[in-house]
């Protein structure tokens, strides 16, 4: 019983944000949407954690990385 | 060549925010050389203005951006990207091929509505947590009258049983003491 309560959803139940507004292009000088998949340090968050999928994960690394490229992003906080 | 061979890219330009206005026109009119020489032809330019860098670049904190839209050829394209490569006063740029059906967006316009917006939501969070930290202080100050009142009437059930047992002795001592009872 106390297993059970201590037992967090499953993360794999998450939909990826992206695919829930059909976005097609992840714009490297759109920071407001790439902020929330982003942590305190800069890091890009995991894709097990933000349940972003894979074809948007890779969108994200790269307008993340352009963006880090042009200074408006911080490589490591 | 016809026309299915052009496509739009996008220039993404850095520049320090210290320069001299000459030098500034300069600067954006030499990169826009650089492009046209080789066909570009301009669809839009978006000027940031000064925004504080993440890092320091060649130890500039600020720098201003330029976005600009070019429909060209993707050919030349290695050349623009030597020829920017060697401009003076030219911190960063890159080139950006945007997929098919891009809309052109004013980025220098909406980060300026997303920081008011987010301005409003941090006074919305400071008011929101003030407004907690008044109801827990209400709450407490709750609690602590209901403790009184409760250790009140803690003490005063107390006393009347003592007052019982005063009564009681007296009794039984002038009962005691009392010679014409006869048991």
């Amino acid at each position: 019983m106390s297993r059970n309560q201590q037992r967090r959803p499953d993360p794999r139940h998450k939909k990826c944000k992206f695919c829930l507004k059909e976005i097609v292009y992840i714009d490297y000088k759109d920071y407001p949407t790439m902020r929330p998949f982003i942590d305190y340090f800069g890091n890009i968050m995991a894709r097990y954690y933000s349940g972003v999928c894979l074809k948007h994960q890779k969108m994200l690394k790269n307008s993340v990385e352009r963006a880090r490229f042009m200074g408006m992003m911080a490589y490591r906080k | 060549m016809t026309d299915e061979d052009l496509r739009t890219y996008e220039f993404c330009i850095l520049y320090p925010s210290n320069l001299s206005q000459k030098e500034e026109v300069d600067l954006l009119k030499e990169i826009e050389k650089i492009i046209e020489e080789q066909g570009g032809k301009q669809v839009s330019k978006d000027v940031w203005g000064k925004r504080g860098l993440a890092y320091k670049i060649k130890g500039h904190d600020e720098g201003n951006f330029v976005v600009y839209h070019y429909i060209m050829d993707p050919t030349t394209l290695k050349e623009i990207d030597i020829a920017l490569r060697i401009t003076p006063n030219l911190l960063r740029h890159i080139i950006v091929k945007p997929p098919k059906g891009y809309r052109i967006l004013k980025y220098s316009e909406t980060y300026e509505t997303w920081l008011k917006e987010r301005e409003g939501e941090e006074d919305r969070k400071k008011k929101e947590k003030e407004e907690k930290l008044a109801q827990r202080v209400a709450e407490k100050a709750k609690r602590q009258v209901k403790r009184a009142a409760a250790k009140k009437e803690e003490e005063a059930p107390a006393k009347k049983p003592k007052a019982d047992k005063k009564k009681i002795s007296e009794e039984l001592e002038r009962l005691i003491s009392d010679d014409d009872l006869d048991i």
